[in-house]
């Protein structure tokens, strides 16, 4: 297990240089992928290395010639990313302009800048009513496999889809699992060894991934330990799109939480929902991009509340306190969260938001928040 | 000596008035009269005129909030009530007015709306969706969303029309059907479409007096005269407004009345974005004493610049070319798309300058505006500055910012000239 979480940390600590060398390794072309909805499989089905865009953790610098200072962080450190050259091992990128408006920053200023090989635009749409949004969907995904097809001169068959889509639902079935176990022994990992966990997976080859995860269940099903029952669970949810600074989670740790499960984009959003293998595979990419559930607040969904369904994750685990992480400049979930803080009123839930910024002054602001909400909830 | 620059008033715009003012009064006092309540975003509205409801339009209510002084007061309950500083603010406009009407929290009268029967969501923007999903949350009200996406590339642009047609025959038009109680009124939505095709034909020739040097009227003028091309689509006032306006524009021309006296303008400038609404003035005083005026812009041409493509005979589909057609309109949001715009109005207005007004709220317009400005200063050798602020919120706009940027964008102009 420790085998494991080790190489897991030694790979997110350069995730630039992993997949620079998983390329030479394999002999294959990068294709990144902005978070949060595409549908990698398809990369994947093509025999192309689909990566997940991550925020990089140095400060922006060129970046800022290029995109205002209040854009999100992974949009100013991607871009920042991309023109002083840091990206020059990824052939090709996919933007699913319609996310939010941030996401449409990117096609313009890469192909002046960066000029991939293979660059394609997605609109999935909102999750509105009507057939047309599904067959909308479908046609979006034919053209992407069509688009990667014309890229490597090679046909994707519906038997190499479901091959790859195979792959991709056992690693949601693995990551599942080591949320399973953590849920039952909380204190088996540290919140930032689980955010390293899913997004290793969102960059290794999921082959690869799923054999590491593999070996860790089994470490993590032998392995014993204490309970720490003095310790408060909370659950956090949230920080869309980008890993959440490790600093934080370990302050979370640190004033006497613990986090047994979490409703974060880097973390169980990422593997909610397998693909159905019944039907045509682009069909069930489809409908499971096209699923409700988690809420997800760039999909256009109002017929479930997203603070119902945390709260259901609080009650589910014993916790006692929800902790929405907000990436700064975000306004898909700033626009959402006063109706979440409402819920939370409501319902009596105790609960705090704190705002994430790419660049980290200081963590005492946020200390100082959290240890207000730890007392209030009972801690120490 | 220096040059004492001032602006040269038109006569006609302070008709406009009392054409907006009777707009909002009707939506007011709708229920009252039994009729039918909307809300609109994106280009959806005209579906909800055509069966004969009254109509609020988003960014319609956001600059008449802004012009009558309103915004920072219902901002303050958006605020108050928990929504976040760094979401657009004329989502917060509207949770504000909603919150106020719940809590019987006092503003400014003339920027309550009644609750409407209906939503009519586009999202053009993805933040036109979340404000229909939280007013939907908050205040329960029926939603009929339509999701608009913005043309990126125009190998694209067949099948978002398909995709966006579809949504205006199989969602739109059976859901406004089902909540006014009456078959779809094609006839009333070609007479719309009639009428409008009508004002922007007189609008257009209204623009010509932009290109003429001196230029006889200001951006501003246009954008306080919009209403009639945009939510008083339809009334036959409009007509009469921009004939008005036309003749007032000829008899300047025939004079040599120039926007700003004494002799004209010095600088003749492009502007990006959303305007200003509730700063148009401030603005105004930036660039008149400089001699520089605004002339033509992105979103002032988003008002169907090209009224020949309007077909009344065929009015739902004329409206998904209008914007995902030969229209363009929804393309001119992508840094392509507004590329080819500017790149047409700098050679029809003779611009000296770009001034790109990017929104720290609302960033739709701001998409690689720093690219768009590098591109255009290659291709003509005309500079362009990025000013950052709001439309409606006074925390966002800095005047030593704004200041400093302009004075760059005339060096930047003078020293090409040179
Ligand atoms: S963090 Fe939010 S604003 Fe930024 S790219 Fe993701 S969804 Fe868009
Ligand atoms: S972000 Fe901009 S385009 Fe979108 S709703 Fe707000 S003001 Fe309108």
């Amino acid at each position: 297990m420790e085998k494991v979480l080790t190489e897991i940390a030694e790979v997110t600590a350069d995730p630039y240089g992993y997949v620079a060398g998983l390329k030479e390794r394999k002999e294959k072309k990068v294709i990144g992928c902005f978070p949060m909805h595409i549908p990698d499989e398809i990369i994947h089905a093509a025999d192309l290395i689909p990566v997940v865009i991550w925020r990089g953790n140095e400060p922006v610098t060129w970046g800022h010639a290029h995109v205002p200072p209040y854009d999100c962080g992974i949009t100013r450190s991607f871009v920042d990313d991309a023109v002083r050259g840091k990206l020059g091992f990824m052939d090709g990128m996919v933007f699913h302009v319609r996310q939010c408006l941030q996401a449409g920053e990117f096609p313009f200023i890469m192909e002046r800048h960066v000029k991939p090989s293979y660059q394609k635009v997605l609109y999935l749409p909102a999750l509105y009513p009507g057939d047309v949004m599904r067959d909308f969907t479908i046609t979006e995904l034919e053209g992407f496999k069509t688009s990667l097809e014309e890229f490597t001169g090679k046909k994707i068959s519906d038997d190499n889809l479901n091959k790859s889509i195979e792959i991709y639902n056992k690693n949601r079935s693995l990551l599942e699992r080591v949320y399973e176990i953590r849920r039952e022994k909380p204190e088996i990992l540290k919140a930032r060894e689980v955010m390293q966990i899913v997004w290793s997976s969102m960059f290794m080859l999921k082959e690869d991934h799923n054999k590491l995860l593999t070996e860790l269940i089994k470490g993590m099903e032998a392995k014993t330990v204490e309970p720490e029952k003095d310790k408060i669970r909370v659950i956090p949810v949230g920080c869309l799109c980008q890993t959440l600074q490790f600093d934080i989670l370990d302050l979370i740790e640190d004033l006497g939480m613990i986090i047994p499960d979490d409703d974060l984009y880097i973390g169980s959003r990422y593997f909610a929902n397998q693909v159905n293998l019944d039907g045509s595979p682009l069909g069930a990419l489809a409908d499971r991009y096209l699923t409700r559930t988690p809420v997800c607040p760039t999909k256009g969904v109002w017929q479930v509340h997203w603070g119902d369904e945390a709260i259901k994750k609080m009650r589910d685990n014993d916790a006692r306190g929800i902790i929405s992480i907000i990436v700064k400049y975000c306004p898909p979930h700033a626009c959402y969260y006063p109706d979440f803080k409402s819920k939370m009123e409501q319902e009596g839930i105790n609960a705090i938001m704190i705002e994430m910024e790419h660049e980290i002054i200081t963590l005492e602001a946020i200390k100082t928040r959290l240890q207000s909400f730890v007392e209030i909830i009972g801690g120490v | 000596m220096d040059v004492k620059y001032k602006v040269n008033r038109l006569q006609t715009t302070n008709e406009i008035r009392p054409l907006v003012d009777k707009h909002w009064a009707d939506l007011r006092t709708a229920k009252e009269r039994g009729e039918k309540v909307a809300w609109a975003s994106g280009p959806t509205f005209i579906f909800a005129y055509a069966m004969g409801m009254k109509c609020h339009f988003m960014a319609g209510y956001s600059a008449y909030c802004g012009g009558i002084g309103a915004g920072e007061e219902v901002l303050k309950v958006a605020e108050m009530t928990g929504d976040l500083p760094e979401t657009c603010s004329y989502h917060r406009l509207h949770m504000g007015m909603g919150e106020a009407v719940a809590r019987g929290i006092d503003i400014n009268p003339q920027a309550i709306l009644p609750m409407p029967d209906l939503m009519v969501a586009g999202r053009l923007c993805p933040e036109m969706s979340h404000y229909a999903e939280g007013l939907n949350r908050r205040f329960g009200i029926r939603i009929l969303p339509i999701d608009l996406p913005s043309v990126y590339d125009l190998k694209d642009q067949p099948r978002l029309r398909e995709f966006v047609y579809r949504q205006f025959k199989e969602v739109v038009i059976p859901t406004v059907e089902d909540v006014c109680g009456k078959p779809f009124d094609y006839d009333r939505m070609s007479e719309i479409l009639t009428v409008l095709k009508e004002v922007a034909t007189l609008r257009n020739q209204c623009w010509e007096f932009f290109k003429t040097k001196p230029a006889c009227w200001t951006l501003w003028d246009y954008g306080v005269s919009i209403a009639p091309v945009f939510y008083l689509m339809g009334n036959p006032a409009g007509v009469a407004y921009y004939k008005r306006l036309l003749k007032e524009l000829q008899e300047r021309k025939e004079k040599g009345i120039p926007a700003i006296a004494p002799d004209g303008e010095k600088y003749r400038l492009y502007w990006d974005g959303w305007l200003p609404w509730a700063f148009l003035g401030k603005f105004m005083r930036k660039f008149t004493p400089n001699g520089a005026v605004c002339l033509c812009g992105r979103y002032p041409w988003e008002f169907f610049p090209h009224p020949e493509l309007i077909d009344p005979e065929h009015p739902v589909e004329t409206w998904a070319d209008l914007y995902y057609g030969e229209g363009r309109l929804t393309y001119n949001f992508s840094p392509h798309g507004t590329v080819d715009l500017i790149s047409e109005l700098i050679e029809d207005y003779s611009i000296d300058g770009l001034v790109m007004f990017s929104s720290k709220t609302c960033r739709i317009m701001n998409l690689s505006q720093p690219e768009v400005i590098d591109v255009l200063d290659k291709k003509y050798g005309i500079p362009g500055v990025i000013v950052e602020g709001d439309m409606i919120d006074p925390a966002m706009i800095s005047d030593a910012q704004i200041e400093t940027r302009l004075e760059a964008l005339y060096e930047m102009i003078d020293s090409r000239r040179r």
